[in-house]
């Protein structure tokens, strides 16, 4: 049995990601260009005149307050030292094992075995799990899940995942806003510049329809490697992979929770049922068996 | 353009040695950092000591060995100077303390009381963070050591004067694996 380095894992996940985040940026190259090119004209800077502040506005928003737009979808509650005295324990553990400073804690009530990790950096970095995943796991369990969200903020997965998820926004907002603008255009029967703009013209519907879809496919990608990393940094920290392991068996066993979407890749396991190309998580028997030959 | 060429190659040589003697103080100054990490965990549990030994004194009359054992060490802990001497300390007062454990198995009042057990729970949690501070501590002087054994780490490291630092060792007591008899 070949043994994984858990330090060879990290870089070469990094490697992927970097490779994942320049086909969204080419995307969004892409698209922006060949709208500029098929608009054209007066539409192309009334556009962008209402819409860079708004993209801007929606990035920084996105950007520093993602771990209160999380916190709050989740509708946990600040978990306080004197009550939950061994998850700050854990946790404070970690955090000397991993050089990190101490994030917020949070609880959210729910009998299902789940937890999260968001913020913009280790400084601003929230964690947060469910009631359920206190009172099912036992303490080396716990402790591999805090691991588990502890390497989101150490690998910087947190501000990454944020990033790509405006990004993903941006983009599907730019589809929209360009095939709403052409929509328009061809009803009030402005447009004459068919004729050599007619090929031109269903590349960039074609782009706009597929662009969104691509970019979100692509995410997802990014999500599942990074949930590998996160797996081998917490083997990192804790030197063992059996609290992890697990816990992970433990929630496989567990029934899945409803989560919104938007919040799904933050989480240790994806909180909905779907289909491994539109999952935001690697299945758990693969997680599990990548850990048990660490 | 040969002059333009050789202001670049020297910028450049400028940045590596500038880059090496910053990554070399960021690692050292990382390393001791931790080592006051591990101070603090250890600083924590000799002052939890005094509240432990008020919880278990009404009920451990006759366990003044044990008592003894657990203020000796946390004696030798406020005194010891220097962070091997420190863990050597610690190490003691983690021995004395486990054997104040074992002791209160025998009680079930005591194992009963919540001051005593939350005593127990905050002490095996620091026993925990000490050993985190201190995986922290060895993984910065390996990075540290690496570094200053590699090439070309190893021409700017003696250039600078730094030199590979020690390892934390765990003592002998701790290494020893308990044998089993059936």
């Amino acid at each position: 049995m070949n043994r994984l380095s858990f330090r060879d894992e990290i870089k070469k996940n990094k490697i992927s990601s970097y490779f994942l985040i320049g086909i969204v940026f080419f995307v969004l190259l892409a698209l922006t260009y060949t709208i500029a090119f098929i608009i054209g004209g007066d539409y192309f800077f009334i556009i962008l005149i209402i819409g860079i502040p708004i993209s801007i506005a929606y990035i920084l928003i996105g950007f520093y307050k993602s771990d209160k737009i999380a916190i709050a979808s989740a509708n946990a509650k600040l978990a306080k030292q004197q009550e939950y005295r061994q998850y700050h324990n854990l946790v404070e553990g970690l955090c000397l094992a991993s050089g990190l400073p101490k994030p917020k804690l949070y609880v959210m009530q729910n009998p299902q075995i789940n937890a999260f990790a968001s913020g913009r950096d280790p400084q601003h970095a929230v964690v947060c799990v469910t009631t359920g995943l206190l009172e099912k796991l036992n303490k080396q369990e716990i402790e591999g899940v805090l691991a588990h969200e502890l390497s989101h903020i150490a690998n910087y997965d947190i501000r990454f995942m944020t990033l790509t998820a405006v990004l993903v926004g941006m983009i599907a907002i730019i589809s929209q806003i360009f095939l709403r603008t052409l929509f328009w255009s061809s009803i009030s029967g402005r447009s004459n510049r068919e004729n050599n703009n007619a090929v031109l013209m269903i590349i960039g519907i074609i782009l706009a329809i597929l662009a969104p879809i691509i970019v979100a496919l692509v995410q997802l990608a990014i999500s599942r490697k990074r949930e590998y990393a996160a797996d081998s940094s917490a083997v990192k920290f804790m030197r063992t992979p059996t609290g992890l392991i697990g816990a992970l068996t433990k929630i496989k066993n567990n029934k899945p929770m409803k989560m919104s979407g938007a919040v799904a890749p933050l989480f240790i396991a994806k909180p909905s049922k779907a289909k491994e190309w539109f999952s935001t998580h690697p299945p758990l028997s693969e997680r599990i068996k990548k850990l048990e030959r660490m | 353009m040969i002059v333009w060429i050789s202001i670049a190659i020297a910028v450049i040589i400028v940045a590596v040695f500038l880059i090496y003697y910053n990554r070399f103080v960021t690692l050292s100054h990382q390393i001791d950092n931790s080592l006051a990490q591990i101070d603090v965990q250890l600083r924590k549990r000799s002052d939890l000591i005094p509240n432990l030994l008020s919880a278990v004194k009404g009920y451990m009359k006759h366990e003044r060995a044990a008592i003894k054992e657990v203020t000796d060490a946390r004696k030798a802990m406020m005194s010891a100077k220097g962070i091997e001497k420190k863990m050597k300390a610690g190490n003691q007062m983690q021995e004395a303390l486990k054997s104040i454990f074992a002791i209160a198995e025998g009680y079930p009042d005591l194992k009963a009381s919540t001051n005593f057990l939350q005593l127990q729970q905050e002490l095996s949690a620091i026993e925990d963070k000490v050993a985190y501070a201190r995986q922290y501590y060895n993984d910065g002087i390996m990075t540290y050591n690496v570094m200053t054994s590699k090439v070309p780490g190893m021409w700017f490291a003696s250039m600078y004067g730094f030199k590979t630092k020690e390892y934390l060792k765990i003592p002998k007591a701790a290494k020893a694996v308990p044998k089993i008899k059936f």
